[in-house]
Order: C-alpha cells, then structure tokens, then sequence
C-alpha cells in the first residue's frame, strides 16, 4: 500500500496542477486572438482609469463640505464595505456550494486517497478567489483614489491590499460552512423556498431601509447639521463592532489617516477572525464534507415530514411504479404520462409545438435553476422597493425638474437591471445549448429557428418585468397616462435591445467547452455584452433626457426636437440591438458553427 | 479484497441499493451487470467511497471506506464512465499528479509511465494539452493514471466506451495480466461478452439487489440457459421482474 500524502502536501499539488492549468489557459487566451487580448487589456485599463477618476472626483467633492466632508467619507466607506460584505457573503455560497456538490475534480479527489482537508482547503480558497475577485477588482480604484485625496504614504497600499485578503477570507468560510449546512439538510424544493424566504426578507429590509424622512425648508437652511445627523444616523448599522467590514474600514482609514495604532488594532482584529474561521474552516468543516457530499446523493425530502406530502409522494410512487414494469389484473400497466399544464397554456397562445417545446425547456430550467430566479428575484425586488420608496419623496415631486430626473434615472436603473440579468442568463444560453447540438441543432426547426424563440421568449418575459416597474414608477411619480405612455415605449424599446445585444452576441463568441453559465459569462464575449449595454443604456437614456418632450426648464423643447431625439433613440437600438441579433441568425444559419475549436 | 454486508443506499424514498452482500477476493476479476438504474454506479461510488451507504459497511483491503477512508482509497483506483481529467495538464503531467497524489516517488512513477504508455499507445499524445484529446485517448489516459500506482484493487464503471477495438483489447489484457498478478478487479458493464470473456464471476444486480451471482455456467445453470450469457442476464433480470410484479395500489389498468 502506498503512503498517503500529508494534508499540505496533498494541497501543494492541487495547487500547482490547478495554477499550471490557470496559466495555460490564460496563455491560451492570448495566444488564440491577439484582438481579444488586446481588447480585454485594454478594457481592464480603461475600467481601472475611468473608475480611478470617478471616485477621485466624488471624493473630492464631498470632502469639500465644510465641516462635514471627511464625516460623510468616512459614513460612505462604512456603507460601501457593509454592503459589498453582503454581497461577498451571498456569492461565496453560491460557489461554495457548486465547487464542493456540483464539481468534477471534487468528485475525481474523493476517490484518492488524498486527505479531505486537502480538497477542502483547495476547493475553498478557489472558491473565495472565484467570489471575490470582482470584489478586489471594484475596490482597487476607490482605494487608490482615497490614497491620493488623503495623501497618504506609499505603504498605505500594500497594507490595504493584506487586508482586503484577509477580509476575504472570512465570507469564504462562511459560504463553505453554510454550502455544507444546506449540502447537509436541504434538498433542491426545501433550498428553493429558504431561498425565497431569504430574499423576502432581504426586500423586506431594503423597503424599509430606504424609506425617507421629511425635511423642510427651516430644516435645511437653519439646521443643516441637525439634519445631516438624522441622516447619517440611518448608517449606523454599517459601523457596528461586529461586522468584519467595520473592521476593515476602520483599519483602512486608520492607515490613511496616519492613526496607525487605530489601523493597527483593528486590522489585528481581522486577522484574528480570518485565520480562526480560516482554521476552523479548514478543519473542522473540512471533516463534514464526505457526509455532505453523500448526503447531496441520497436524501429524502425534509418536508417528507408532513402527511400530505407523503401521500402525494407514495401516488405519484405508485403510478411511475405501474409504468416501471406493474401488472395491474394480470394486464401490463399503462404508463403514467401526466398531463403537461405549461405546454397546455402555451397552445393556448397559439404556438408551434417546437417553439412550445423550447419556451417550456426553458423556463423549467429557469425554475429548477434557483441561482437564475434568485438573482432574478433579488435584482428587480431591490428596484421594486425603491420605487415603492419613491412616494416619500413627497417635497421633490412637487418640482417638475425632480421628478423629470428621477424617471430617467429609473428608466436606467430598470436597464442596467435587466442587461445585468440578460448578460447573466441570455448571453450563455446559445454556448448551453451548442454543447447539446445533437438534440435542438439537428431537430427540423435547426438552430437559427432555435436562437430566434429563444429571443423571443426572453425578450417577452422580461418585459413583463421592465415594464411593470416602469408603470409602478411612472404611477408613484404621478407622470400622467401619456408620460407613462412615453416611458413604458422606450422601455419595451430597450428591453429588446439588450435581450438581443445578449443573445446575439452569445452566438457570435460562443464557448462551447465550458458547462458552467458564470464561466461562460466571464470570457470575452460576457464582458463584451456587459459593456456594449452598460454604453447603449447611457447614451440610450441621455439622448432621450435632453429630447425630453416635457423639457427640463421652463419651456418645453420644440416637437421636432422632442422627435429627432426619440428618432436617434430607435436608430440607437437598431444599431445596438438589431445588428448582432441579425449577424447572430445569419451565423446560427451555418453548418458547423457548433463545433467545438 | 472488496466486501459489502448489507450495503443499503437510499435516494430518498427510492431504494436504490438494498441489502446487498458480497465478497470479493483478492486477484479475482468480477463484473457485475445490470438494466439501467439498476444500482451497479450506486454499488460502485460506495466501494469508491464517493457515497456513504446507509445501513451495512464496504470494506477494501480490510479497511472500511467510512471510518478509515484514506487506508481504503490507498489501495484503491477508480475509474468513472466519464473520468474527469485536468484539461489543460498534458497526458505526462497527468500521470505525475495522480501518481504524486498516491505517495509514489518519480523513480517510481516513470518505471510505471514506461511500462504503461507504450501499451496504451500514448506516447504521441504524452505532452499535448489533454483538452485537444479524442475521447478515446482520454479514457486511455484515465485508465493508465489509474493503474499507475499499481493498486490492489480495481474499481472500473464502463471501461470499454469510447474505445477502439484495438484498445479494448489492451485494456483487456492489461487487466487481465493485473489480476494474474493478485490485483482484484470489479468491473461494471451493460456488455454481458465482456463479462463473459473476461470475469472470474459475475454478479447481476436489478432493481438494487444481488439476484444472482457466480461463474457464467452457474448462471446459465441458475437461469436454465445455455449459450451466450447475454440469454442467462434476460433470464434472470426478466424472471425477476415477473416473479415480484410491483402492482401499484393506485397504479392504472
């Protein structure tokens, strides 16, 4: 028998094999397309520039309030990392969960004799690389730009960034301890409907979190630091001692501010807690895996608890039983095809069988998947409670310039919304679909037919959405029938601009290696869509603001104004939308398009 | 060598391993056939210690996959129906990790790789990224890392897919040479002249019971059968069916 390996020496050589095929991967990505290098680089540079910028300026500009300044930077500092805290939290169990269940090399290591701290360790560490490096990614400029307004020393930044590791490190144990706890005691439904009441709960907090205060005239001019105080007082909950992100912001500003006794303290204190979960991670949850992951394999339903649940289990039972070979009075047992109520509703709507197949693949996918509804869910729940916030902001409405903006600030938030959610799940759906060519490619309807429905059917469905926002914001902000008319045009516009930015662009760089969507997503055509929406979505709703047919002062622009601006707006989504989507058809039209390179 | 005692696997209500008994022994060459879902990769993946059973023990080597996982697997090597390889390794670099990963020393390692690739005819892929393979190559690749570290036991689901003629009859005679040698080999596979050509005894699980085991003319004479063995599995499996008519109470004339 050989000798097993110790746990670090089994997690060196995951961690060489993993990291020589990181970096030939990358050298793969150069050396395929040297245009696709140079754009990523380029890209990357020009976010880190104009994100560098940006926080330069804000920063600037609020440190420039008399007497209040650094107090709200240091208010925005909190805010920012408790939130980004939350999120990081929410994505390293999403991770967590599929690189310990739902991974192949997880899987491969469990059969050698290789010890599970190893795995555990490994596949941790890469799942907390994998969930925070948009994390690093975003607060690498805003650090750089509170060093340079601050003035700080050149050591702030090597400082910042240990600590910003260190940060990460302890939503990563928590994702691993709460992906084995759900691996442990929750099936896919009991997970689904925790999911939902989590995110309830998340908007719940939101909608009341974000309601506002009335202020008057007095108030402001008289009172200001009465005023800002009441304000500031609602971020409070961002400085409590007990979040990991308070830590960090104190330590981050500690340094910045040359109170290094404070950074010292405080950044001792997170190191404390990252290397005590970090070493309880890694050890004793490193032990709860193999039953976690057998338990992932073979569970009975928690809910199979309740009475009606079993008796609706054992007829379903019985009934897949007669078709798996029963004999009912000496006769063979007809098998149990139940009726199919989502393809029933589609006929209703008077559509072909293959697009009906197609539509209802889909949404039980969307459904089954609860990454998708959950993200879904959260993203367009978070608007919802904002616009419902909207009414609070009863002085504001009075003025017709406040509530021009704030319709088109949330007829761009609504987009930014939903092109998040169409690079997410619209992009990939084509490389998904490419690796399952056999099945849709070679069915009659072929692929081009394939791409077409399945544009369609996000683009409807998402519309639903967007436009019952635009109607619930155009309500609240009391615009009038033809102003909400106006809004939900433009919307429905640009729902099926981005819907065909992301699917068209899904068949023109598809990757038809990878299996996972967030893998899809990151490579290059991701990032291309993300952007190319991000831009359409700004010059979108900016040349509709300036032609705005109610105008932003006293007198309403001149009707041809008005229309020539609405004119470059379709002209904008033509160009955006339909010209991917068209090359996408033409290029889903041609043999072998699905081969794998 | 592998023994299980009444291993029992549950997928919630389904039962999809139930009670099974059965010893193994060291240098035999035993495959188990089955209909699909049956509970052949169930039995596999607990003798591989990828699922804990839930009732009963699995023991390889004399050790038991729950309580002394690490001693179980040392001696082990598994092989899946579709092997998970690191794309981006070469064939070469492949084999070093996993021997590496088993506590072999280089030396080691390339005596094994010198005996192995040239039989699996791999040395014309050996420093190609894995990604570029045929599924053919990968699965020889899967197998020869699997063999590397010469174990003692050897657990395979499916070897033959993807392979050519011409390698199914080396992996054949690989094993077979193995197994001469003393290493045990449990094998699964839905084609019943693989199991025929090459088992010492066969065992036929359905519907998640051991319902027959023993040499192939033990099981034409348990099926009362004679010629290939593929009539002794329709028997049995069929008989099986008919003997235990599973008639739902709530099932549809």
């Amino acid at each position: 028998m050989n000798a097993p390996r110790s746990a670090w020496e089994g997690f060196l050589l995951l961690a060489r094999a993993n990291g020589l095929c990181a970096w030939r991967r990358l050298g793969a990505m150069g050396g395929r397309s040297r245009l696709t290098a140079l754009a990523t680089a380029l890209f990357v540079a020009a976010y880190g520039l104009i994100a560098f910028s940006l926080f330069h300026l804000g920063l600037r500009f609020v440190m420039r309030f008399p007497g209040l300044g650094s107090l709200m930077v240091e208010r925005l500092l909190f805010l920012l990392f408790a939130f980004l805290m939350v999120l990081l939290l929410l994505s390293n169990v999403v991770i967590a969960y599929g690189n310990l269940f739902r991974n192949r090399e997880a899987a491969f290591l469990a059969s050698l004799p290789v010890p599970v701290e190893a795995v555990f360790t490994w596949k941790v560490l890469e799942g907390t690389i994998l969930a925070s490096w948009a994390f690093v990614f975003l607060v690498a400029p805003l650090l750089a730009a509170y060093g340079v307004v601050q003035r700080v020393p050149w050591h702030f930044y090597p400082f910042a960034l240990v600590l910003v590791a260190l940060f990460s490190a302890i939503p990563g144990a928590f994702g691993a301890a709460t992906a084995i706890a759900v691996a442990r005691h929750l099936d896919r439904k009991a997970f689904q409907v925790g999911t939902l009441v989590v995110v309830a709960v998340l908007v719940a907090v939101a909608a009341r979190g974000l309601r506002t205060e009335e202020i008057t005239d007095e108030q402001l001019e008289a009172r200001a630091l009465a005023v800002v105080d009441r304000l500031l007082s609602n971020t409070r909950a961002a400085q409590s001692p007990w979040l990991p992100s308070q830590w960090l912001s104190a330590s981050i500003q500690g340094w910045g501010e040359g109170a290094l006794r404070t950074a010292a303290f405080y950044g001792l204190v997170l190191a404390a807690h990252s290397l005590f979960l970090g070493r309880l991670a890694c050890s004793y949850l490193a032990g709860a895996l193999p039953a976690a992951a057998s338990a992932v394999h073979g569970r009975a339903s928690p809910m199979a608890r309740w009475q009606w649940f079993r008796r609706r289990e054992e007829r379903r039972r019985n009934l897949a039983g007669a078709w798996a070979g029963g004999v009912v009075d000496g006769q063979p047992a007809r098998p149990w095809l139940p009726r199919d109520h989502l393809d029933m509703a589609l006929r209703w709507a008077g559509l072909r069988p293959e697009t009906r197949a197609i539509i209802a693949k889909d949404a039980r996918m969307f459904w089954r998947d609860t990454t998708q509804w959950g993200q879904t869910v959260l993203l367009f729940g978070l608007l919802a409670g904002y616009i419902i916030n909207l009414r609070h902001f009863s002085r504001q409405l009075d003025s017709g310039f406040w509530v021009s903006l704030v319709s088109y600030l949330n007829l761009g938030a609504c987009a930014l919304n939903l092109a998040t959610l169409t690079t997410r799940f619209v992009f990939p759906q084509f490389s998904l679909e490419g690796r399952r060519v056999w099945l849709i490619g070679l069915a009659p309807m072929g692929l081009q037919r394939a791409v077409q429905v399945k544009f369609w059917t996000a683009s409807w469905t998402t519309l639903a959405l967007t436009v019952g926002l635009t109607v619930l914001s155009g309500g609240i902000l009391r615009l009038g029938p033809a102003r909400i008319l106006y809004f939900v045009a433009a919307t429905a516009v640009m729902t099926f601009t981005l819907n065909a930015i992301a699917t068209g662009l899904g068949v023109l760089f598809p990757n038809l290696r990878e299996t996972q969507p967030a893998k899809i997503v990151s490579g290059f055509g991701g990032t291309l869509c993300l952007v190319l929406s991000f831009v359409y979505i700004v010059a979108a709703v900016v040349v509709l603001a300036l032609g705005s047919p109610w105008g932003w002062r006293e007198e309403p622009p001149h009707p041809s104004a008005a229309a020539g601006a609405w004119l470059l707006f379709v002209l904008l989504s033509v160009l955006a939308g339909w010209l991917p989507l068209r090359l996408a058809f033409v290029r889903a039209s041609r043999p072998g398009i699905t081969e794998v390179r | 060598m592998i023994e299980l005692e009444r291993v029992a696997k549950h997928f919630g209500d389904v039962r999809a391993v139930d009670g099974i008994t059965l010893t193994v022994r060291p240098g035999e060459f035993f495959c188990v056939l089955g209909p699909n879902a049956a509970g052949k990769t169930t039995t596999i993946k607990m003798i591989a210690g990828l699922i804990r059973p839930d009732h009963g023990h699995v023991r390889v080597g004399g050790f038991d996959l729950v309580t002394h996982p690490i001693k179980a697997r040392a001696c082990l090597a598994y092989v899946p129906d579709f092997p998970f390889l690191y794309e981006k390794l070469t064939p070469w670099e492949f084999l070093r990790f996993t021997g590496q990963l088993f506590g072999m020393d280089d030396e080691a390692i390339r005596t094994g790789a010198e005996d192995l690739v040239p039989r699996f005819h791999l040395a014309e892929w050996l420093h190609k990224p894995i990604d570029g393979l045929s599924h053919g190559t990968r699965q020889r690749v899967a197998i020869a890392s699997a063999l590397l570290h010469d174990p003692k036991v050897f657990v395979i689901d499916e070897p033959m897919v993807g392979l050519d003629p011409h390698h199914a009859r080396v992996v054949k005679d690989i094993l077979r040479e193995r197994v001469d040698r003393g290493m045990t080999v449990f094998l699964s596979t839905h084609q019943t002249s693989v199991a025929e050509e090459m088992a010492d005894r066969v065992g036929i699980i359905h519907r998640g019971r051991l319902v027959a085991e023993g040499t192939p003319s033990e099981l034409h004479a348990q099926a009362g059968t004679n010629g290939a063995l593929e009539s002794a599995f329709l028997a049995i499996t069929d008989g099986e069916r008919t003997a235990t008519p599973e008639t739902p109470p709530g099932g549809r004339a």
